[in-house]
């Protein structure tokens, strides 16, 4: 490693005095003049074949693969963003509504190798344009994807070629469908084994009703018994070939077909077809009349056959001819998951920044429809790709590349610039010239280049690459020695990176990181100590979510509306998913319930007293929910997406207006019951209690309907309820 | 690569302009006066999908508020890429048409999340304009935005751009007290700063005292002019403002500040040094506000021209490309067909649906398609219609947006075998002409009947097709695997007795059938028994495998509240499961009974059309 700068500057100098012609020399050279502007390897369906079979040498070669994906979209609706206050499933829910909803347009895939001859990474940039085109038949729904406005604007910005992607990207199929359509063949051949004899069995009802048809028939008739007896005859006489008329060589060819005589049939119409098919059924017993397709065409053929059981035989022959073809369409339709399940099969380490979306798409358009958990997730994308590195944990999590990156942005291009500046600035004359730096060379079919940079960014072959570079850095910067990691395995060990192994970022916004191999989750506080908490601690349990509230209230007004009737400290943090819906965050989680409670309570009781309550503000309009921070949770998981939180709440089907959490605490309660019945101990039953909470709080609104109390006093005298009430609560949680 | 595909044009050398960012304003221009000399404008759109399951289709056994339903969750749903229009006149044997093709991409040109947050694509519609040629780079990096005219109000309001106020209206009322004393506060405060202002011109103060004043006075700058914000709490206050100002300042210019969330949060002050200076200013202000109109609502300007025209609009498949216009340039799709009527009308008094013209020429009664209703027309009948382009295109021009100039071309045919003559068609003012008013405005696309379809005037018009009270009507889903309409009938056959009286069983998709009882009361008597305890024999073994039944209305309510799950049974496990009391829905549905639906004995559902 220490030899690196020297070497460097040993060649930058042959170089500047183009004396020596060295093989380094000469790739210095190559790279001084012109070549770090070729392309970076684009695959459409028309070269993927050929470029399938050299990924797959440089996969099984590579040290390390690093991965990048472009999308048509992030989020299905504003609110469906990644919040703070996303608690771990519903990250997943949001996580997964992405991958389900958007399709991936561009694939980049990069495997980089150790040249241990020449000191480098020789890198092999990939960018594969993909697009779901419905390859085979199927009935069902349609395929469709979602594209997000800024998002595809956003591709656009960057000059992201559309027609090559709609025209001629490759599509492919997840391996679910390809089983359910291996399934479907199955009972479609059969099917259509089945419906090949009722035709002919109804063939047989239908009696010949024109005279054209009679005359059309017998002259079929006439010309299959020639045909017939000529084969026969020529049996006999040995090896000479058939003479036919010319007018006959027209519609009739004579071939062989599965090793038997046979006769194509051209240029007929589908009656004409049909009968000749009931003339063979009818007349001749040795005769059989088939359909066989090949090269995507069909073809009506009358093969001769010796005996019955040959027939059975031709006729599996044909069926099983048809269903390996059908096989061998949904092989091909299988498309670009080639090169997933390369990268799955030759267990590589994968590398990706910030790639938790990418894997989840990846699971969903190659493997199949996401599980419903996030545990279930991880646990199956840990037996497709074994080991994973996101850079961005590295980046953030290991302290020594903290000090590099000097805590500044984590993001590709930042790190990618920080940590390799001398590939991202094409230039050898680096200030700082005492870093070790990592060379790699990019190789594209023929073309080779030491400081090649297409520089197109958010491109995904060269955001792969990108990627790989910053990985290869990092690894330098850990000590790693390539020169002792021969394969990708091993380098997954390496002590150094055991910590980072398998680990995402559930969401980046929170820090919370997962790990692939045990499942378990690290928390945000430990490891993410240098992102700056805007909101204090987020507690679920804290959390209701009002929307359908009036427009024009901001978070202060909802604050203090809140906080008159809840008191000056128990609203800790309101925050607005979009204009029709906050979280609010309470400071006790009893307050939660008595909130829930007074909201159901002003709402039932139409009296002047409730219109005068503090809170009222916030239920003005009447269309004003509330609910628990599990509400969110089941709104996430729907598959419909509004953009507006309010119509989507509306959508998803919401009749309530407030949803009490009453509910669970009857069913704790009733688990209570339950154990203290086992147990043999009588339980005074809370649901008496339950009643009887919301029974004085009317008691109260009641008694203070009386006008000659003023505001202030009513305003005290509610609180007085609720602590009443938030007591009850205690004690029933109890 | 793919751009040598472009050879498929047809014959003719029919050419459209093709319109994007770059020519949008010059091509605006010459629009602008061929819309207004025109007799129609054809439109048609292209979009990046219309149903996303089998059933989502517009069914031949849909009502017009079923069928609605359907347009507008696609309408929703996906996005239109490009928008041929073109006003053509007819004059004699001849079609003089401009046709233009606009690219359109719903770019978010403000940053305020607008016209569309989203838009899903079907795959098979974009393969299917990559086969046509499309360039969809073209599309996205160089498509026209729009707005909505709802989505401009919203906009307006949110970027805060100021509104030049131009009416005044005097209060008729005596002011209160309060307004009194923020009038005369208004009036001190005006006062105050436009002395200051004068002064400060006129003296040469040293910078620091000058920004001094400034930040006293609130004084600021718009268009190198002194002004100053008056805030308000409200449109009263604003209007008080204005009425001072108009009474008692003759050289102040009142800009209107709008709230974030709508309304007026201050009135701008703009001191003018002169008359001159002052119609300046209002000019600019007026060149401003146009200009700032263009860059909001974008493409909807042709919208807005062509409603400004009244002339009929000519298209085919009316009620899904008018609720695609709708929901993209006007404003969301209201819940009901007849609102949605009421809405449009406003917008375009005459609709003409060449679908529609059609099916009142016996041969073209079944053809669903433009190029096979020209070259059905061309083989059938012999009308010389010539087509007449006067603008030149150039070459690359002539590739997309063809159908317009093709509904263009049949609306002339259609004429002239309807016996409606070029002078009749020449509408005059924003009248239609009397000879195509029969035929305007019909949204229904199965309808066969000239009148207003939901009061169902009938006109059976061939013999394989017979009305039936959707009453009739049964759906049947949960059947066991795949089935084929025959076998489902043989099965029922022998499973109740109402079956053996005449029925007829479609397939609606893979997993539901459509059950027709030619009799009345035996699907009533069906479902009854379905649902009853004592059901015995073959049908008892059907429904305890899963099989389910529902009556028509069902498939309305599935469709009114949404239910567009990809398969027809979930949706109506569903709608089942909803319960009926929704208020809602009894206003939305009239009163109106059992719907007539033409039932086609010839397989009503072509599932080789998918």
């Amino acid at each position: 490693m220490k030899q690196w700068p020297l070497l460097r500057s040993l060649s930058e100098s042959l170089t500047r005095t183009l004396a020596a012609h060295s093989a380094y020399t000469l790739r210095f050279l190559s790279s001084a003049t012109a070549s770090p502007t070729f392309a970076l390897k684009n695959v459409t369906k028309s070269n993927f074949e050929s470029s399938l079979a050299d990924l797959r040498r440089h996969v099984r070669d590579a040290d390390f693969v690093a991965i990048d994906l472009e999308m048509t979209g992030v989020t299905s609706a504003p609110w469906r963003e990644s919040f703070e206050f996303d608690r771990f499933d519903v990250q997943y829910l949001k996580v997964k509504d992405s991958a389900e909803k958007f399709a991936v347009v561009q694939f980049g895939v990069c495997p980089f190798r150790w040249d241990s001859s020449r000191h480098c990474f020789v890198a092999h940039p990939h960018n594969f344009y993909v697009f779901p085109r419905q390859e085979l038949p199927v009935d069902g729904p349609s395929y469709e994807f979602l594209c997000q406005t800024t998002s595809i604007d956003f591709l656009a910005k960057y000059q992201f070629d559309f027609n090559a992607c709609i025209y001629e990207g490759i599509s492919y199929l997840s391996r679910e469908q390809e089983n359910e359509m291996l399934r479907c063949l199955n009972s479609e051949c059969d099917d259509e084994m089945s419906l090949l004899w009722r035709n002919m069995k109804e063939v047989r009802d239908t009696p010949l009703v024109s005279v054209a048809d009679v005359l059309f028939s017998e002259r079929m008739k006439n010309r299959f018994n020639e045909w017939r007896k000529e084969l026969l005859q020529d049996r006999k006489g040995g090896s000479q070939f058939l003479e036919t008329s010319n007018d006959m060589k027209q519609q009739f060819q004579t071939i062989f077909f599965k090793m038997r005589p046979a006769l194509i049939l051209n240029g007929f119409t589908a009656h004409q077809l049909r009968l000749i098919q009931l003339v063979i059924k009818k007349h001749f017993k040795d005769l059989v009349y088939i359909r066989s397709s090949g090269d995507g065409s069909y073809s009506e053929l009358i093969v001769y056959i010796d005996s019955d059981n040959d027939k059975n035989l031709l006729m599996k022959e044909v069926k099983d001819g048809l269903r390996r073809e059908a096989e061998m369409k949904i092989k091909t339709a299988v498309g670009f998951r080639h090169v997933i399940d390369l990268l799955s099969s030759e267990q590589k380490l994968i590398v990706g920044h910030n790639c938790l979306l990418d894997i989840a798409h990846i699971y969903n358009k190659f493997f199949g429809p996401l599980p419903l958990t996030a545990e279930d997730f991880v646990s199956s994308i840990h037996k497709y790709f074994p080991y994973m590195i996101d850079t961005k944990i590295l980046l953030n999590t290991n302290n020594v590349l903290k000090h590099l990156m000097k805590n500044g942005s984590t993001s590709l291009s930042k790190a990618f610039a920080s940590l390799c500046p001398q590939i991202a600035s094409s230039s050898k004359n680096s200030g700082l010239a005492f870093q070790p730096w990592v060379e790699v060379e990019v190789q594209v079919d023929d073309m080779r280049s030491s400081n090649w940079n297409s520089g197109a960014k958010h491109e995904a072959g060269y955001d792969a690459f990108m990627t790989g570079c910053v990985f290869a850095q990092a690894c330098s910067n850990l000590g790693i020695d390539f020169k002792k990691h021969s394969s990708s395995a091993n380098l997954a060990h390496n002590k150094n990176l055991q910590k980072h192994v398998n680990h995402l970022y559930f969401s980046w916004v929170n820090g919370d990181i997962i790990d692939l191999g045990t499942g378990n989750r690290i928390a945000a506080t430990t490891v993410c100590y240098n992102l700056k908490r805007r909101y204090p601690k987020i507690l679920f349990s804290n959390i209701v979510i009002v929307w359908g509230f009036p427009s024009q209230l901001s978070s202060k007004k909802i604050r203090e509306c809140i906080s008159k009737a809840f008191g000056p400290i128990s609203v800790t943090t309101i925050y607005h998913l979009d204009e029709t819906a906050v979280f609010v965050q309470f400071s006790k989680p009893e307050l939660v319930a008595d909130f829930l409670v007074l909201k159901e309570t002003l709402e039932t009781i139409q009296d002047p007293i409730s219109v005068l309550h503090p809170l009222s503000v916030l239920l003005e309009g009447g269309n004003t929910c509330a609910a628990s921070y599990e509400t969110y949770k089941e709104i996430c998981s729907s598959p419909i997406s509004k953009v507006m939180f309010a119509d989507q709440a509306k959508a998803v089907g919401i009749k309530w207006k407030t949803k009490l959490i009453e509910s669970k605490e009857k069913v704790k309660t009733q688990e209570d019951e339950s154990f203290s019945k086992e147990n043999g101990a009588t339980d005074a039953a809370s649901d008496p209690a339950d009643k009887s909470k919301t029974r004085k709080i009317e008691d109260v609104i009641d008694n203070l309907s009386d006008d000659r109390i003023s505001g202030s006093e009513i305003i005290d005298s509610l609180y007085a309820a609720q602590t009443k009430l938030s007591k009850h609560i205690r004690t029933t949680n109890l | 690569m793919w751009l040598q595909r472009r050879g498929l044009s047809t014959k003719r050398e029919w050419r459209v302009k093709q319109v994007t960012k770059s020519n949008f304003s010059q091509t605006l221009e010459s629009l602008k006066p061929q819309i207004s000399q025109s007799d129609f404008v054809a439109v048609s759109l292209q979009k990046t999908g219309s149903f996303s399951a089998p059933w989502h289709r517009v069914l031949p056994f849909d009502t017009p508020q079923t069928a609605y339903s359907k347009a507008r969750f696609a309408a929703d749903k996906f996005q239109v890429f490009q928008f041929a229009v073109c006003p053509f006149s007819v004059r004699a044997s001849k079609v003089v048409a401009h046709p233009y093709n606009f690219h359109l991409f719903p770019r978010d040109e403000l940053k305020i999340g607008m016209p569309s947050y989203s838009f899903s694509c079907q795959t098979s519609y974009l393969a299917s304009m990559a086969r046509e040629g499309f360039d969809f780079n073209v599309c996205i990096y160089d498509g026209i935005s729009y707005l909505s005219r709802a989505q401009e109000s919203v906009a307006n309001a949110r970027i805060g751009n100021p509104i030049p106020s131009n009416n005044v209206k005097t209060s008729s009322s005596t002011p209160s007290v309060a307004d009194a004393v923020f009038i005369e506060r208004i009036k001190s405060r005006v006062k105050h700063w436009k002395s200051a202002c004068r002064d400060s011109s006129t003296r040469a103060d040293e910078a620091l005292v000058k920004s001094l004043r400034k930040l006293i006075l609130g004084s600021e700058e718009y268009r190198s002019r002194p002004c100053v914000n008056l805030d308000v709490c409200s449109e009263h206050q604003v209007q008080l403002v204005l009425e001072v100002l108009g009474e008692f300042f003759d050289d102040l210019v009142p800009l209107l500040i709008p709230a974030k969330g709508g309304g007026t949060q201050a009135v701008r002050v703009i001191l003018t040094s002169s008359e001159e200076d002052k119609d300046l200013l209002k000019r600019e202000l007026q060149d401003l506000e146009e200009e700032q109109n263009k860059r909001v609502c974008g493409f909807r300007e042709v919208i807005d021209l062509i409603s400004a025209s009244q002339k009929p609009v000519v298209s085919h498949n009316s009620l899904n490309e008018f609720a695609f216009i709708h929901s993209k340039f006007l404003s969301p799709l209201p819940p009901n067909m007849d609102e949605f009527m009421c809405s449009l009308r406003m917008v375009f008094p005459h609709v003409l649906d060449v679908n529609h013209l059609m099916k009142e020429i016996g041969p073209l009664k079944k053809v669903t398609n433009l190029s096979a209703a020209a070259s059905c027309l061309k083989r059938r009948f012999f009308v010389p219609i010539d087509m007449e382009i006067p603008h030149q295109a150039s070459n690359e021009d002539k590739i997309h947006g063809h159908n317009v100039l093709k509904i263009s071309h049949l609306l002339a045919n259609l004429c002239s075998i309807l016996k409606i003559t070029p002078e009749m068609i020449q509408s005059d003012g924003g009248h239609l002409a009397s000879a195509l008013e029969g035929y305007a405005n019909i949204f229904h696309p199965h309808s066969t009947n000239t009148e207003d379809p939901i009061d169902g005037g009938i006109k059976v018009w061939t013999d394989d097709t017979r009305k039936v009270s959707s009453e009739g009507l049964v759906f049947i889903w949960g059947f066991r695997g795949r089935m084929s309409a025959g076998g489902l009938k043989r099965l029922l056959q022998g499973s109740h007795s109402v079956f053996s009286e005449e029925f007829d069983v479609r397939m609606v998709d893979g997993s539901c059938a459509i059950v027709v009882f030619w009799q009345s009361g035996l699907s009533q008597t069906f479902l009854e028994a379905i649902s009853s305890n004592w059901i015995s024999g073959l049908l008892r073994e059907m429904v305890s495998e899963g099989l389910r039944a529902a009556g028509y209305e069902t498939y309305k309510k599935a469709c009114r509240l949404g239910f567009w799950e990809a398969d027809l049974a979930d949706s109506l496990d569903k709608a089942l499961e909803e319960p009926d009391h929704n208020s809602e829905a009894d206003s939305e549905a009239k009163p109106t009974g059992p719907s007539q639906i033409y039932w086609s004995r010839d397989s009503i559902i072509n599932l080789d059309e998918l």
